[in-house]
């Protein structure tokens, strides 16, 4: 059967790929982003300027291209969505 | 029930009380912190389970407080009532996690009140409140399957102890007569809360885990 991710759940996928894919520190480009994120363009737009308008990611300007980061918040909602993705997994849910 | 039995029952649905208020609040957490639809529905079926414990341990305390009598068979239906919408709430989860699609989860749901209708209410919410729950019981152990989680055998094994009591529970408005189905019943249900509040233990007084890749 197949799994539906949740918007909890892709909203993590695409904070986790800001944050472990950001080896050298200038940002994460959206072609990756769009590749571990297993979107559509222009949900992934969407979805960004969301997460950079709620504060969870830094929108970094740089050579005319929109490169992502992991903010503070947004390392601090990882950490909780690890937590409570174990809770969830206990009563056989995903959250 | 005799005067034992009753302060036994009423110490019992107290602890259910405090369990299902501790799993909606570790929930409410969740909540706040990740805005999670799944979250949100475990933290409204656990505060309904304990309203409704609460309501039917006011209804114990009858003798001792003189305005209850009055109202102690609307409490009884009240109490039930509360409890069923937690059980629909705890399987409603598990129907919309798997995404059967909308129709089926729909069709999953509404089949046992037009399987019952017509019977008595108390009767009947208890037979509802045990489809849920059994319903909950095989979807966790679906995911038992998947993950091997021990934590989440426990919860189903808590599930099976709910799904048990409330049969007992059905059986005693079934069989008014033999005394014991009550004290069976509360056991049983308490047995199965503290089995699910084991593993929400350690998320009650725990710290948050630095998360790793996921």
């Amino acid at each position: 059967m197949a799994q539906y991710r949740t918007q909890v759940k892709i909203i993590a996928d695409v904070l986790s790929t800001a944050r472990d894919m950001n080896t050298e520190g200038s940002g994460v480009g959206i072609t990756m982003l769009l590749r571990r994120g297993n979107m559509s363009y222009s949900r992934m737009s969407k979805l960004l300027g969301e997460l950079v308008g709620s504060g969870l990611l830094v929108e970094l300007n740089a050579e005319k291209v929109s490169k992502y980061k992991i903010s503070d918040k947004g390392i601090q909602f990882l950490a909780a969505y690890g937590h409570f993705e174990d809770f969830a997994l206990s009563f056989g849910l995903r959250l | 029930m005799g005067p034992d039995t009753a302060a036994i029952d009423e110490i019992l649905q107290l602890i259910g009380v405090f369990v299902s208020f501790s799993i909606a609040f570790v929930s409410y957490k969740g909540v706040r912190r990740t805005d999670s639809t799944t979250l949100m529905r475990l933290t409204t079926a656990f505060v309904f389970l304990g309203l409704g414990f609460l309501v039917e341990g006011l209804v114990g305390l009858s003798g001792a407080l003189p305005w209850l009598p009055s109202v102690t068979a609307t409490m009884v239906v009240l109490g039930l009532v509360l409890e069923t919408t937690g059980y629909f709430f705890l399987a409603f989860s598990h129907a919309i996690d798997v995404m059967l699609s909308k129709r089926l989860a729909l069709g999953v749901l509404v089949f046992p009140v037009l399987a019952f209708n017509g019977t008595e209410m108390s009767n009947l919410l208890s037979i509802l409140s045990f489809y849920f729950v059994l319903y909950g019981v095989v979807e966790t152990l679906y995911s038992y399957k998947a993950t091997r989680r021990p934590d989440t055998l426990l919860i189903a094994g808590g599930l099976a102890l709910l799904a048990s009591g409330i049969l007992a529970q059905w059986l005693s408005i079934m069989y008014i007569s033999v005394n014991l189905l009550p004290l069976v019943e509360i056991l049983l249900k308490e047995m199965g809360l503290m089995m699910l509040f084991v593993p929400v233990l350690g998320y009650v007084f725990g710290r948050e885990k630095v998360s790793g890749p996921i």
